[in-house]
C-alpha cells in the first residue's frame, strides 16, 4: 500500500472528544501525524470577562467534564490570591477532600475510557461502575453528580453532610478491594502488556521540552508534583508520596502511564484518609469576601491531567480585566507527532488514549 | 435411524402422496403441455429423484438445527457478557410488555426496573432482527457497487454453507463426506476473500485497511491451523469426522479411560484453540473490526441486513469453528449412554463456545504484527512439534499396548 493520510475525527472512537488527528501511514505504521484542535471553542475566558467573579466558577466547571472541581478550584485560588482572601482551615481540608474524590473519578474515568481502546469493554464498565460511587460521593456535599460548583470564593458552598465520613470510608474500602481485584485482569494481564508495553515511548526530558505534565511526566520517571512543588490547600500537612514509575531508564510508556494513574488512585485514597482524620471544626467560607479586585494573580494547581494554569487581570471592577487559561492536555495533544511517529495504526487508540484526552479544556 | 434414512422416507411420503399425485394431474389436465410436469413426475417416482429430495430434507434440518443454535449462541454471548460485566444482559419477554403495560395502565406509571419482569430476553434477538430488515441499505457513492453487493454474499454465503458441513453425530449428519473436514476448512477460507472483497469496494480507508489485515491474519493463522490438525488426521488415518470420532472412542488410556485427541496431543489442541479463534475472527484476534482504531473495519459502510448478516455469519462460524474443534480434540459425540449423542456433541460445542464468550470479554485485542509474529514464530513450529509426536507415537505404540490402545491405522 503507498503512503497515505487518514483523518480520525473528529467522529471517531480514539478521540475521546471532538478533535482530529490525521495520520500519514505507509501500510500500518504512522509516519506522520498532525493534530487539528479547536472544534469545542466555546471562548470560556472571554465569556469570563463579561460576568462577575463569582459567576465564573459555573463555567470553569464546565471546563473539562471528567475533573470539573479541579478546574474550578484553580480559579478559586487564583481569584483568592487577587482579593488576598483567607480561607478557614476546615473548607481547605473539605476541597483537598474534594480535589481527590474528583481526582479518583476523572483517573477512573480515564481508565474506563482506555479500556475499549484497546479492546476491553468490559473493562470500560468495571471503571465506570467504580466512577459511580464516587460520583455518589461527590453528589453529597456538592447536589449534583457531573458540575458541582462545589469550591466557592473564600471557601466552598457548604459543610459536609452528617456521615459523610462513614460513607466514603466504605466507599473507598470497596474501591481498594477492587483495585486489587482489577490487577489480574490488567496489569498482570499478558495481552494487556503486550498492547502498553514498549509503546509510545518519550523520556522525561523530551516531556519536559514538550510541556507535558502531570501523570504522563511522573510516568518517566520524574518526581514532579505540584502539590508538593508549589503546594496549596493542606498538602503539605497531609501524609503522602509523590507516585512516579517509569518503563526504562527515564522513559515512560503506555504502560507505566497507566500504572502512575492505579499509583495515584491508591494514593488519592490515602490523602483522603488523611484529611478525615486531621480536619478541624470551623468554619466552611472566609467572613469576608470582596467583590471588586485589582491587579493580577497567577495560580497553577495539579490538574488530574498536569499543570493547570490561571491567570487573572482585575482592575478595580466587579468582572476580571483578562482571564488566561493554560490546559496541560493543550500541550500534550500537540505534541503527538513526537510519540506517535514509528508505532503501527493499532497503537494510535492505545498511546492516544494513555495521555488522558479531555477536549473540553484543550479548546477551552 | 440415521437422519438420511428418516429423509429418504419422508422423501418417498411426500414424493408418493404429494408431488408425485400433484404433477400427474397437471400432465393429465393439459396433456399437449404435460413435458415439465410428466418428466418431474417420473423423475420423483424414481430413486434418483427421492435421494434428491431427501438430501434436500437434510440439508434443511441440519441448516434449521444450525440456525436455532445461532440465536441461542447470540442470546448466550449478551447474557454472559452481561454477568461477566455485572449487568443483566436483555430481559425483554413478552409477560414483560404485559407487565410494562398494565403498569403504563395505572395511574402512576413506575419506570423502574422491576424484578418481577422476569423473562430470558430471547425475543430481543427477534426485534434487532426486525430493526436490522426495516433499515435502509446505504451504498456509499462511489463505491464499487457490485463488488460492495457481493462482498456480503461471499461472507455469508460461505459461513451458512458451513453448517450443513460437520455432522452432530454418526446418524444425524447431513453430510458424511470422506474429505469433510478438509471441506470444512476449504469453506472456512473462503470468507476473507469476501471480507476483502468488501473492505476494498467501500471506498473507505478504514475498510480497506481492516481487509487488508484480514488477508494479512489469514496468512498467519492458517498453516499452523491446518498443521495441527495434522496430527488428528494421521492418528485417525482418514479426513472423515465420523472416523475421527469414532478412532477416539475407541481409544483408551489409563483404567480404561476414553483418550480423546486434546491428551495425546495437547501442543496440537493449544494450537488449534488459538488459530481457530483467529479464524473466527473473536476477540483477541479481531483485528480486522477493530472498533477502537478502524471502526468495525470492513463493515463501517454497511448497514441494514447486510450488516446484521454480517454479524450472525460471524456467529455461525464460530459456532461452526467450535463444532470443529469438538470432532477433532474433544471425542465428538462420544460420551456415557443414556445421553443420546447430539445433545453430548452440542454441550462440548457450547462448553468451547462459553469459554470463548468468557476470553471475548475478558481480554484486549492485539495488534496486526503482534498476531503475524505468534502465527509465524510460535504456533507454526509448535504445530510441528505436534506432528512429531503423533508419528512418535503411531510408530512407537504396539509396544505400550498394554497402556495405550489405539486403533490400528498404518
Amino acid at each position: 500500500m503507498a503512503e497515505m493520510w487518514i483523518s480520525m475525527g473528529p467522529q471517531h472512537p480514539m478521540t475521546h472528544g471532538l478533535w482530529t488527528l490525521k495520520v500519514k501511514v505507509d501500510g500500518e505504521t504512522i509516519v506522520d501525524a498532525d493534530p487539528e484542535l479547536g472544534y469545542l471553542h466555546r471562548s470560556v475566558e472571554k465569556m469570563g470577562e463579561r460576568r462577575k467573579y463569582f459567576m465564573n466558577t459555573t463555567l470553569t466547571d464546565r471546563l473539562c467534564y471528567a475533573s470539573s472541581t479541579t478546574w474550578t478550584h484553580s480559579y478559586v485560588l487564583a481569584v483568592e490570591e487577587l482579593m488576598e482572601v483567607e480561607v478557614p482551615t476546615r473548607a481547605q481540608y473539605i476541597r483537598t477532600i474534594m480535589l481527590e474524590l474528583q481526582r479518583l473519578a476523572s483517573h477512573l474515568m480515564w481508565a474506563g475510557a482506555y479500556m475499549p481502546d484497546l479492546g476491553h469493554i468490559t473493562g470500560a464498565l468495571y471503571f465506570w461502575r467504580d466512577r459511580e460511587l464516587f460520583l455518589n460521593l461527590l453528589e453529597l456535599p456538592s447536589g449534583s453528580r457531573l458540575l458541582y460548583n462545589y469550591m466557592r470564593i473564600g471557601g466552598v458552598k457548604r459543610d459536609l453532610p452528617d456521615g459523610f465520613e462513614q460513607k466514603t470510608e466504605r466507599i473507598l474500602k470497596l474501591f481498594e478491594q477492587r483495585l486489587d481485584e482489577y490487577a489480574d485482569l490488567f496489569e498482570n494481564s499478558k495481552i494487556f502488556r503486550m498492547r502498553t508495553e514498549d509503546v509510545g515511548k518519550f523520556t522525561g526530558t523530551q516531556a519536559m521540552n514538550m510541556g507535558i505534565t502531570g501523570p504522563n511526566l511522573r510516568g518517566c520517571g520524574v518526581k514532579h508534583d505540584l502539590r508538593v512543588e508549589d503546594t496549596y490547600e493542606i498538602y503539605e500537612e497531609i501524609d503522602w508520596d509523590i507516585c512516579t514509575r517509569e518503563a526504562g531508564p527515564g522513559y515512560s510508556d503506555c504502560f507505566s502511564r497507566y500504572m502512575v494513574r492505579i499509583d495515584e488512585m491508591k494514593e488519592s485514597v490515602r490523602i483522603i484518609r488523611d484529611c478525615f482524620k486531621k480536619m478541624p471544626q470551623g468554619p466552611t467560607m472566609s467572613s469576608r469576601v470582596p467583590v471588586r479586585a485589582s491587579g493580577e494573580a497567577f495560580r497553577r494547581t495539579e490538574d488530574s491531567r498536569g499543570e493547570a494554569l490561571m491567570y487573572l487581570v482585575g482592575d478595580g471592577s466587579d468582572r476580571p480585566y483578562r482571564w488566561k487559561i493554560k490546559s496541560p492536555m493543550f500541550t500534550t495533544i500537540s505534541a503527538c507527532p513526537h510519540y506517535l511517529k514509528g508505532y503501527k495504526l493499532a497503537d494510535i487508540p492505545a498511546i492516544m488514549g494513555s495521555i488522558d484526552i479531555c477536549i473540553g479544556e484543550t479548546d477551552k | 435411524m440415521t437422519l438420511f434414512g428418516l429423509c429418504k422416507t419422508m422423501a418417498e411420503l411426500t414424493a408418493e402422496k404429494f408431488i408425485v399425485p400433484v404433477l400427474e394431474f397437471q400432465r393429465n389436465l393439459f396433456p399437449p403441455f404435460s413435458y415439465p410436469a410428466g418428466d418431474l413426475a417420473d423423475w420423483f417416482a424414481s430413486e434418483g429423484g427421492i435421494v434428491t429430495l431427501a438430501w434436500i430434507y437434510a440439508v434443511n434440518i441440519a441448516f434449521a438445527v444450525g440456525m436455532t443454535n445461532l440465536i441461542l449462541v447470540i442470546h448466550l454471548e449478551r447474557k454472559i457478557a452481561a454477568r461477566i460485566q455485572d449487568r443483566r444482559g436483555p430481559m425483554l419477554s413478552l409477560r414483560a410488555f404485559r407487565e410494562l403495560g398494565e403498569d403504563l395502565a395505572g395511574e402512576a406509571p413506575t419506570w423502574r426496573f422491576k424484578g418481577n419482569y422476569s423473562g430470558i430476553g430471547i425475543i430481543q434477538n427477534m426485534a434487532d432482527g426486525i430493526k436490522a430488515i426495516t433499515k435502509e441499505l446505504i451504498i456509499p457513492n462511489k463505491a464499487d457497487k457490485f463488488l460492495f453487493s457481493m462482498g456480503p454474499i461471499i461472507f455469508i454465503s460461505s459461513s451458512v454453507f458451513l453448517l450443513v458441513l460437520f455432522p452432530l453425530s454418526d446418524r444425524f449428519a447431513a453430510s458424511a463426506a470422506p474429505a469433510g473436514l478438509m471441506v470444512i476448512m476449504a469453506a472456512f477460507s473462503i470468507a476473507p476473500i469476501g471480507v476483502l472483497t468488501s473492505g476494498w469496494a467501500s471506498n473507505n480507508k478504514y475498510s480497506m485497511i481492516g481487509g487488508m489485515r484480514s488477508a494479512a491474519q489469514l496468512m498467519s493463522y492458517e498453516i499452523p491451523l491446518l498443521l495441527s490438525m495434522a496430527g488428528v488426521f494421521l492418528l485417525a488415518g482418514s479426513y472423515n469426522p465420523v472416523d475421527i470420532v469414532e478412532q477416539q472412542r475407541e481409544a483408551t488410556w489409563l483404567f480404561g479411560l476414553p483418550m480423546w485427541n486434546f491428551i495425546p496431543q495437547f501442543i496440537g489442541f493449544i494450537v488449534f484453540m488459538i488459530c481457530i479463534l483467529a479464524e473466527v475472527e473473536r476477540v483477541p484476534f479481531d483485528l480486522p473490526e477493530a472498533e477502537a482504531e478502524l471502526v468495525e473495519g470492513w463493515t463501517t459502510e454497511y448497514s441494514g441486513i447486510r450488516y446484521m448478516l454480517f454479524l450472525a455469519a460471524e456467529y455461525i462460524r464460530g459456532f461452526a469453528g467450535a463444532a470443529v474443534a469438538t470432532i477433532l480434540f474433544l471425542g465428538g459425540w462420544a460420551g456415557p449412554w443414556p445421553v443420546p449423542p447430539e445433545i453430548w456433541f452440542l454441550l462440548k460445542v457450547y462448553l468451547i463456545i462459553i469459554f470463548w464468550i468468557f476470553i471475548r470479554w475478558t481480554v484486549p485485542r492485539i495488534r496486526t504484527d503482534q498476531i503475524l509474529e505468534l502465527g509465524w514464530k510460535k504456533l507454526l513450529p509448535l504445530s510441528l512439534i505436534n506432528i512429531l509426536i503423533v508419528i512418535f507415537m503411531v510408530e512407537i505404540y504396539p509396544y505400550f499396548d498394554d497402556i495405550v490402545n489405539l486403533p490400528e491405522v498404518f
